[in-house]
């Protein structure tokens, strides 16, 4: 009988068939409507079906042509127009052109568009983020959007941004099918839609919680799939997804623990692929708290942590440390004053919390993230690590966490948390992107730290049109946040990717999302 | 009868509307919203404020009073609005209508549900009996180890142990998922094996039960550990009774005795628990569901409380108490037919 058992278990094998790609994502895509949604995964497999107006060379986050063939703004960057690309045309046959391209900009900022579907729940509210707000907003970036002829598209400016075009290259504004939007209606994005895009891949099914299959794009302007068929399973744990790349049911996969190094590297069949890094996980310490006003007591829980060590210890070799802010691909906006690593001296930590008045130390309360991300992995022990050096120097901690959103909420509502872990991945190639987060206008309030100066150099930053321009001014907001201490980077990380072995010319983006149109599977079983 | 099933619907009713109230203000009530949650990290004050507005989240809960012109513009009485008109909402973040994903996951949880309620009574009923009978023997030290290890072992770990087992070592069964990535099944009554043999395909079936046996065994693992043990305590507790010693008396034949007298007296605190258990399978799956990438209820309301996607909680909680409920009827119905001595008025 168990014989007979196993023999009929393995008759079931799948046979091979078409060449199918299946990779395994963290979770279920929220929605597959452009502009009004950031999560990973639904970034992810819009990447698969849209272009975006403009795009990123292959694992960079330089920017290439997309939709638009060339750019240019005029001499203030106050105007950007976009010539766009012939003869494309969306899933449904319709063709993608300026009108096209109006409309979709149109929906996300102008709150009154017929599209937008406000009324039913829809908030874009990533273009609150990324562009200041909606139409007529005080802050808002956008103007006006403005038809130029049949295929150029011109974007008027409130204020001049020299980043515009990187903006508008994030994932998440993938340009959509007006047509399909206009005959879905609020519908379009839900798993009971069908999202059209120019992408490489065309939409097919989705069953939710479960997989999103898509067909290649047999008239795709660019580099044409090399696959018959995408699968984009949803496998939430991580310890899941290694099982399924080892027993080779999925062909490769994302954001496995930095613990599963070993593990891929231990078996013949799978390659570890190590994404670029861009993010950046730090601690942050609230000026509302007496002890930490003082600049020493800042600089020596600086020098007290040794972020090298951290580093080492919980990622196995996919994270590194530096003084900066910015992740190691946008070195070029550090400034050369600055140090390449911070100072890590507990003896020289001690003297100065002495100096500053501390000799026996003081108490501090340590938050840390109830949730694994790519830049903390695992939270709580790098909390642990980073207690345990400060306890040298005399600063007893209290390691503290709470449900993910209230911390979120907490943080920002006074007094704050005194000292916490949180981190930042970026949308799109310019530093802009990571400092705009956290100072200047639109920044968190959890540290009440957020002087004018920087706030100035923040739109001189956004208005420079030269790279050396910038790397000027954003040399200068390095400087003056490395010396205030506020906010301490302990790593950039690399999240950790695998495939079998079969699986090549895939080229991972820092941006965490890339389009699969490169990949091949010959030799799959 | 027919009186006693009318008060029970209704009680039913009213129970549904008492846990609408509760988990309504119950998930407001938990600290940090959807606007916070949603937004992430990227939660400054100023972004969840004017999120918070445009989701309608800062008006009242429950009755308007600062706005007497208004009175039912609070949250409360707009949910209930389109409750009776059968709206669950949307999910806050997807924007999908709840009820159309309610139906779509619970199948999923229901087939997965059946199969390890089936696979803990296939063996669990019949391991308890064993034990029973055969007293202090090996075969009731075992079963008594096995289900002390099955009522301990977390599910969790239990499930990742058995597909790395199953599925990378010896390859024999997927890892996770409901289908194979050949496999295509469009769905008629959600249960996928039923599917495939109401489809007219065998292997689409076939392969959708390859599918289930690991997590309805990691699933089962518990239910099985608690059915076999309360089976070997009643039966020992009935056998013991005055009217099987009778019985016996009387010359009836042991197995007669065992099977027909005692054992159906013995089962009736055990369909008491599978009842329950039941219940629990469809609210405890969440576990399984999130190992074995089950795209069940549980799963989907377990993310949907980390993001606190009101919407989704509320109606997959009213939903799994509308289950509940109906679950319980059936059990206090079956007494009917397994007792005589219990009567409805």
């Amino acid at each position: 009988m168990k014989k007979l058992l196993l023999t009929a278990l393995l008759a079931a094998l799948p046979s091979a068939g078409a060449a199918t790609l299946v990779f395994g994502a963290n979770g279920d895509p929220v929605s597959l409507e452009p502009g009004n949604i950031t999560d990973g995964i639904s970034i992810l497999v819009q990447r698969q079906i849209y272009d975006t107006l403009v795009d990123f060379k292959n694992g960079t986050t330089d920017l290439a042509p997309g939709l638009a063939t060339a750019w240019r703004s005029n001499a203030n960057a106050t105007q950007w127009t976009f010539t766009l690309r012939r003869n494309v045309r969306f899933h449904d046959g319709t063709p993608m052109n300026a009108d096209a391209v109006v409309f979709n900009l149109g929906r996300w900022w102008d709150k009154a568009h017929p599209y937008g579907f406000r009324d039913q729940g829809r908030t874009f509210e990533i273009v609150g983020e990324l562009l200041g707000g909606y139409k007529g907003d005080a802050t808002a970036v956008i103007k006006n959007i403005v038809k130029v002829n049949d295929y150029t598209v011109r974007v008027d400016l409130n204020k001049s941004s020299s980043v515009f075009p990187n903006v508008i290259a994030a994932g998440y504004f993938g340009i959509a099918s007006p047509t399909a939007i206009r005959k879905e209606g609020a519908k379009y994005g839900t798993p009971a839609s069908k999202p059209i895009g120019t992408g490489p891949f065309i939409f097919q099914t989705w069953r939710t919680g479960d997989r999103v299959t898509l067909l290649p794009n047999k008239l795709y302007w660019g580099e044409k799939a090399k696959v018959d068929q995408l699968v984009v399973r949803a496998i939430k744990e991580p310890s899941q997804r290694l099982n399924e790349l080892k027993a080779g049911t999925i062909d490769f996969a994302n954001d496995l623990t930095p613990d599963a190094l070993k593990s891929v590297q231990a078996d013949r069949n799978l390659v570890a692929v190590k994404r670029p890094s861009f993010n950046v996980g730090f601690v942050s310490l609230n000026n509302r708290k007496e002890q930490l006003k003082n600049d020493k007591v800042r600089m020596a829980i600086s020098m007290a942590i040794n972020k090298k060590a951290i580093a080492d210890a919980f990622w196995n070799g996919l994270g590194t440390s530096n003084a900066s802010f910015l992740p190691p691909v946008l070195a070029w906006a550090n400034s050369k004053n600055v140090p390449a690593d911070y100072k890590f001296d507990p003896q020289a930590a001690k003297q100065m919390l002495s100096e500053a008045g501390f000799p026996n130390g003081f108490t501090l309360d340590l938050w840390y993230m109830p949730v694994s991300r790519p830049y903390f992995p695992t939270p709580k022990p790098i909390a642990e690590a980073i207690a345990a050096d400060l306890s040298a120097i005399g600063i007893k901690v209290n390691l503290k966490t709470e449900d993910w959103a209230k911390y979120l909420e907490d943080r920002n509502k006074e007094p704050g948390f005194d000292m916490y872990m949180i981190g930042w991945t970026g949308d799109y190639g310019d530093p802009d992107n990571f400092y705009s987060a956290y100072y200047g206008a639109n920044a968190s309030d959890d540290i009440n730290w957020n002087p004018p100066q920087l706030q100035r150099l923040l739109e001189q930053g956004r208005a420079a049109v030269s790279q050396a321009d910038k790397a000027k001014v954003y040399g200068q907001i390095h400087e003056i946040t490395y010396n205030a201490n506020y906010r301490i980077p302990v790593v950039h990380s690399q999240p950790l990717a695998a495939s079998r072995s079969y699986v090549k010319g895939w080229i991972p983006s820092p941006l965490g999302s890339e389009a699969f149109n490169t990949i091949s599977v010959t030799g799959k079983r | 009868m027919g009186n006693y099933l009318i008060r029970r619907v209704l009680r039913t009713l009213l129970v549904l509307v008492g846990i609408s109230v509760v988990v309504f203000a119950f998930v407001r009530s938990i600290p940090g919203d959807p606007a916070t949650a949603l937004l992430g990290e990227r939660a400054t004050p100023q972004a969840s404020a004017a999120l918070r507005e445009q989701l309608g989240l800062n008006k009242p809960w429950f009755i308007n009073y600062r706005d007497p012109a208004n009175l039912l513009d609070a949250q409360y009485p707009r949910y209930v609005g389109q409750l009776v008109q059968g709206d669950l909402g949307s999910g806050i973040k997807s924007n999908i209508p709840v009820r159309d994903e309610l139906l779509s996951r619970f199948p999923a949880t229901a087939e997965l549900s059946l199969a390890a309620l089936l696979f803990a009574l296939a063996i669990g009923l019949p391991a308890g009996i064993i034990a029973a009978l055969r007293r202090n023997s090996a075969w009731d030290n075992l079963a008594t180890t096995v289900s002390l290890v099955g009522v301990s072992m977390p599910v969790f770990w239990l499930g990742l142990l058995l597909s790395y087992f199953f599925a990378v070592r010896l390859g024999w069964l997927p890892p996770s998922a409901r289908l194979g990535n050949e496999t295509v099944l469009e769905p008629i009554t959600g249960f996928y094996v039923l599917d495939g043999l109401l489809r007219g395909q065998p292997a689409a079936a076939w392969d959708a039960l390859r599918h289930l046996i690991l997590p309805a065994v990691a699933l089962g693992s518990i239910p099985l550990a608690i059915i076999a043990r309360l089976t070997r305590s009643s039966l020992l507790e009935v056998l013991g009774q005055d009217y099987v010693r009778t019985a016996r008396a009387k010359g009836l034949a042991g197995r007669t005795v065992t099977l027909k007298h005692a054992l159906r007296n013995a089962l009736l605190p055990v369909v008491t628990v599978i009842g329950l258990q039941a219940g629990a399978l469809l609210g405890g799956a969440v576990l399984t569901e999130t190992i074995f990438s089950w795209p069940g209820l549980g799963s989907w309301v377990y993310e949907a409380i980390s993001q606190r996607d009101y919407p989704v909680i509320q109606g997959g909680v009213i939903f799994a108490a509308l289950v509940v409920s109906v679950m319980n009827l059936l059990v206090d119905l079956s007494y009917a037919a397994l007792d005589p001595r219990i009567q409805y008025r």
